[in-house]
């Protein structure tokens, strides 16, 4: 309760300020006449309280409230402008604060220089209700314009804060708020404007309305994309706006219109180019930052940001060097070649004592470093770790597991590295990031999979964190059983059933379990099971039962227990099932409940399946133009890679979706739903999208569509989608949406039938033709009208292409399965030539967004490469009948002809090879 | 001389005997709350008065005595907020715009549920007929009617009929007050 608890930097030989006693004191409010420095006094005590986040009960904030309110009748100015601060904050707790509106509009009037007008503006606006707000427009016109920065950014700060409940009236003040943007009154230092005693205004020299104002103005004008594109160019010539904040916010801005409208790309680009240049700072770097954080961002274009960025790297500022680092950093996550240029100043960064920036500056040379460097910089690291805070640690081992998985061949120093940091001091969160690096290692790089299980197990035997225990626990019961020597585990395991609590033993025992399930060995079979028997008498329930249960199963024979307990080909869709137990357990509606939770409507997907989807995930989460996902209204097209990522989730819905229309029932399991495909404009009357669905015999195809159209019902909806080939799909039904209400999206279903039978692959363009019923409604009734007309509506045409067939998958051998599928199969060849594209890096990106629209997991390759002439890439997939498929294209560049491609593609089946091969072109 | 002579006695009863008093105003919106305040601290009375929002707080001096008089909303919203700015005052005064007999119900209503708090006990109330220039006006013995004065307990009342924008009866209202300053 006490100011000093509150805020630990506070002098703690501040007044001690009670709230109940400030409450009780606040009669002197009522006393008669007014007693101006005591009231004062009392009002900083509430103020502080308010400040250092003590609440007022309602009752407590109106009864304070009102007596406040009386002491409008002494005219003291700085007993005054606390009145009105002190309002301001109370605005939000107490009730009909409105009643003091009167009373302030009369401090707001300009020809006083009062120094409370400012702050009787700013109370103005927290206590005032939409409908009065109209009644303060010339009050705040003529405060927006005032040649006082006090007054006038006073008036700006509280029109933004009216905006949002009375946009019609603020909008109005769109002229005065472009002339605070413009004005250059002066400059120089911002004064807050209450230190003077005299009760006028003191002077006060800042820029910072202009910052104010271009902040309301962007408010007003949000979604009036031209007139931002106008406001960025007025004010970003040089010279037109002085205040830096002022122009970071332009920058920002510039950098959205940027990424909304590909148009805008180019003069939004030179804007910020500008801004690399600027006098102040703060301008450098934001529009760095915005360069480098912009979609698809060429080479020449972060070069130029970088060459800025390096500049500050030898400042003497620490905080400018560490802006700088930072941003370079983030650069290097995708242009490591473009931030190579600053190794040798981030290079004497390493030894800095500032351990945030040394920190940084190791991250950043270990992702613009090649392999080589990359043993040294392990060893500067392990220097010291120890010198610095988890956050920072954490930064690095996700830098170090990057790097596992782009330089597997480094593996055996890495993993001595992540062994070594286990065992130092640390918290939770850090040991979950070298636990979970350790995890990837065993997962993706198998040659490292012994030594990291061996650093594990001895991590285990003194563990304190019960979560990770467990999960490594599972781990070793996972892949213990296939290494060399499973009995190694195997005693590291049953140690934890007599050293731990009961969680921990619970997962020990089906841990050992799956050592014994399935094993053929007798010898280790018989001492699991020993081991197992003592388990028996565990003191704890969950450990018994899981003994009991694993003990029986250990003696079938059959299939059915190897499922059960080692079951490691199959697993549920995990993100999904959670998500539906979740629904389920929150359902509101209680008939949910009627019914027990039905597993079988969760999908099941395959563990390479899974696991291909997490490694592409876990290395592009520092990759290339992927940009993480923005704050806010940017609607970003997801990239290739992000989407590869979300599609097996997209796909376990509408399984369980599609299964519950009865006509679909028989066509089984969906194999494979694409990402969905805009067919219109979003601004459209009709916003049409579509989602293939692939099955075993047949191809669905799922229109979602939405009526804009005000007052308009939309009845019998059903879309005529035509196959450019007819030969190899023949419609079957077509499910119509009854009935859409303006802005409810409803579903139309249309499902064809492969003619070829399960194998084919067909593919073919569809055109699209939306019909229905169009009916008004009445506004008298809201019922629609008895006569509407039938109306059809042309939407663009999509593909049923080859990707359409293909899912990812994962193996950590390529080079086997390249010969493998080439041993068995089709193989095809294309030879592309480029001239346009002008680097490899160019070109890779270009690959990467097409094959992972393709659904082939890049298992090779996927870092930027680092050759500036060659470079390879190695793609593996698998279409929906299970056939895999792989490609090899290999990149070269010259100067004289561009780049050169050469693709080879191999697939288990016949034809899929030249598919995919054809849509390259 | 004798001005002088005033000027000086006025300021020793200000600075010796001065005394406050508070006074709060009400009445349903569009009575004449704020015109008859404006024009009794020696302004001008105006045709476009606007609608109080909340209330309004003005001073009255009048000889060695000042009335803080608080003009207060009479829309509906700000009614039930009459009563805390009543409390402890010295003198209540209910303005009724006596042309507009349609209202006259609901102001009779306002004030008898007002006077009902016994927080309020014991404070003289003046009920003001005001707009008496118009011709449509009603009289003060109807107004009292209208109003059930007769009922009102606990408490010393008056009735009047005056004119803000003529300025009629305004220095009987003075006078009425005046009599309450010392307690
Ligand atoms: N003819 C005439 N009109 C008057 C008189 N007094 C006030 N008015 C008019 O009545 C209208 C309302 O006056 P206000 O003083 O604003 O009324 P109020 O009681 O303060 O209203 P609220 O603040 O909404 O409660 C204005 O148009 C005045 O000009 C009067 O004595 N005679
Ligand atoms: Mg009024």
């Amino acid at each position: 309760m006490s100011y000093g608890k509150k805020d630990e930097d506070a002098d703690t030989g501040l007044v001690k300020v009670d709230r109940t006693q400030v409450f009780q004191e606040a009669r002197l409010f009522n006393s008669s006449p007014i007693q101006p420095r005591r009231c004062r006094i009392l009002l900083t005590k509430i103020a502080l309280l308010l400040y250092t986040g003590e609440k007022f009960p309602t009752n407590e904030a109106t009864t304070l409230f009102f007596g406040i309110s009386k002491l409008f009748q002494n005219k003291d100015a700085s007993l005054r402008q606390m009145v009105h601060l002190v309002i301001k904050e109370l605005a939000s707790s107490a009730e009909d604060v409105i009643m003091v509106t009167a009373t302030i509009m009369k401090d707001t009037g300009g020809g006083t220089d009062a120094i409370y007008r400012p702050n009787a503006i700013r109370a103005l606006c927290r206590i005032i209700d939409a409908t009065t707000v109209q009644s303060i427009e010339r009050v705040m016109k003529t405060a927006i314009v005032d040649k006082n920065p006090s007054v006038s950014s006073a008036a700006l700060v509280s029109s933004y804060h009216l905006l949002p409940i009375a946009k019609d009236v603020v909008r109005r003040w769109q002229s005065e708020t472009q002339e605070a943007a413009a004005s250059t009154k002066s400059s120089g230092g911002f004064s807050l404007g209450f230190s003077s005693s005299s009760g006028n205004l003191p002077v006060n020299n800042s820029t910072m309305t202009q910052y104010h104002a271009i902040g309301l103005l962007y408010q007003m004008r949000m979604h009036d994309r031209m007139a931002l594109v106008k406001m960025v160019q007025q004010f970003g010539a040089a010279g037109a706006v002085k205040n830096p904040a002022a122009i970071v916010m332009l920058v920002r801005l510039a950098a959205q219109l940027a990424e909304e409208d590909p148009q805008l790309r180019k003069p939004m680009m030179t804007l910020l180019d500008g801004w690399l240049r600027h006098k102040s700072e703060m301008v450098n770097f934001e529009a760095a930052k915005a360069i480098s954080d912009m979609r698809d961002v060429t080479d020449e274009e972060a070069t130029q940001a970088v060459h800025v960025l390096q500049l500050f790297l030898t400042s003497p500022r620490a905080v400018t060097k560490f802006a700088a680092l930072r941003i370079l950093h983030n650069i290097a996550s995708f242009k490591p070649q473009v931030v190579n240029v600053c190794n040798p100043d981030i290079e004497v960064l390493i030894s800095n004592s500032n351990r945030s920036i040394a920190t940084y500056a190791i991250t950043t040379l270990l992702k613009t470093g090649n392999e080589a460097s990359v043993d040294r910089l392990m060893k500067q690291i392990s220097g010291f770790m120890s010198e610095i805070t988890d956050e920072f640690k954490i930064t690095i081992v996700e830098a170090i597991r990057t790097l596992c998985l782009k330089f597997p061949s480094k593996q055996a120093g890495m993993l001595q590295f992540l062994s070594g940091i286990l065992r130092d001091e640390g918290g939770y969160e850090f040991k979950r990031a070298v636990v979970e690096s350790m995890f990837d290692l065993i997962k993706f790089v198998p040659e490292s999979r012994e030594d990291a299980l061996a650093h594990l197990c001895e991590f285990i035997e003194d563990c304190e964190f019960t979560k990770l225990a467990v999960r490594i626990l599972h781990l070793l019961g996972l892949e213990g059983p296939k290494t060399s020597q499973p009995t190694k585990y195997i005693r590291y395991i049953y140690n934890r059933v007599v050293l731990e609590n009961s969680v921990v033993r619970a997962a020990a025992v089906t841990a050992l379990a799956k050592f014994g399930v399935g094993q053929k060995d007798p010898e280790v079979k018989r001492s699991v099971e020993v081991l197992l028997r003592r388990c028996l008498d565990d003191v704890d329930d969950e450990v018994r039962d899981r003994t009991a249960l694993s003990l029986r199963l250990m003696k079938e024979e059959d299939d059915m227990a190897t499922k059960f307990i080692n079951n490691a080909d199959n697993m549920f869709a995990l993100n999904y099932f959670e998500h539906q137990l979740v629904m389920y357990v929150t359902s509101d509606d209680k008939s949910t409940f009627n019914a027990p939770f039905d597993i079988a409507k969760i999908p099941v997907v395959t563990r390479e399946q899974a696991d291909a989807e997490d490694r592409t995930k876990k290395l592009t989460a520092t990759t290339p133009s992927l940009k993480p996902p923005k704050v806010g209204p940017t609607k970003a097209a997801q990239t290739g890679a992000e989407s590869a990522a979300s599609a097996s989730a997209a796909a376990q819905k509408f399984t369980s979706e599609l299964m519950q229309i009865p006509e679909m029932k028989e066509f089984g399991n969906v194999l494979k739903s694409s990402p969905i495909v805009e067919l219109t404009e979003a601004e459209t009357e009709y916003v049409v999208s579509v989602v293939k669905h692939i099955f075993k015999e047949h191809v669905v195809l799922q229109y979602e569509v939405k009526n804009t159209l005000p007052a308009t019902v939309l009845e019998n909806v059903s879309v005529v989608a035509t196959p450019s080939d007819d030969e190899e799909l023949e419609e079957v039904f077509i499910i119509q949406a009854e009935k859409l209400d303006t802005d409810v999206p409803g579903k139309v279903y249309v499902a064809f039938r492969k003619v070829n039978g399960e194998g084919s692959l067909p593919i073919s363009t569809f055109s699209n033709v939306l019909k229905f019923t169009s009916k008004e409604i009445d506004p008298t009734t809201n019922e629609p009208e008895e006569q509407g007309y039938d109306d059809e509506y042309e939407v663009a045409e999509f593909e049923l292409a080859g990707s359409d067939y293909v899912v990812p998958t994962f193996a950590s051998n390529f080079a086997h399965i390249w010969e493998q599928v080439g041993a068995s199969g089709d193989e095809a060849e294309e030879t592309l030539q480029l001239g346009g594209v002008k680097s490899i890096a160019g070109m890779f990106s270009l690959f990467t967004t097409f094959f992972g629209s393709f659904r082939l997991t890049i298992m090779f390759g996927t870092d930027v490469p680092v050759s500036q002439t060659t470079h390879t890439l190695k793609l593996l997939g698998k279409t929906v009948n299970g056939g895999r498929v792989v490609a090899n294209v290999r990149m070269a560049y010259s100067a004289k002809t561009g780049v050169t491609t050469k693709i080879t593609v191999r697939s288990e089946e016949e034809g899929v090879a030249a598919l995919v091969v054809a849509s390259v072109e | 001389m004798a001005g002088l002579v005033k000027k000086v006695y006025d300021w020793l009863l200000r600075t010796f005997w001065a005394t406050e008093m508070d006074v709060t105003m009400i009445g349903l919106q569009n009575a004449g709350k704020t015109s008859l305040l404006r024009v009794l601290s020696g302004g001008e009375f105006t045709i476009d008065s606007i609608p109080t929002i909340g209330f309004n707080m003005k001073r009255v001096q009048r000889g060695h005595v000042t009335l803080k008089c608080w003009d207060l909303g009479g829309q509906p919203r700000f009614r039930p907020m009459w009563e805390r700015y009543c409390r402890g005052v010295n003198a209540i005064v209910f303005i009724v715009d006596i042309a507009d007999v349609a209202l006259l119900p609901m102001a009779r209503e306002e004030l008898h549920s007002l006077m009902s708090h016994p927080n309020l006990d014991g404070i003289p109330l003046l009920v003001l007929g005001n707009k008496s220039d118009l011709p449509e006006k009603i009289s003060v013995d109807e107004l009292i009617d209208a109003m059930d004065l007769k009922s009102v307990a606990h408490r010393e009342v008056s009735c009047y009929g005056i004119s803000a924008k003529e300025e009629t009866n305004l220095d009987a209202v003075l006078n009425w007050l005046m009599k309450f300053a010392n307690k």
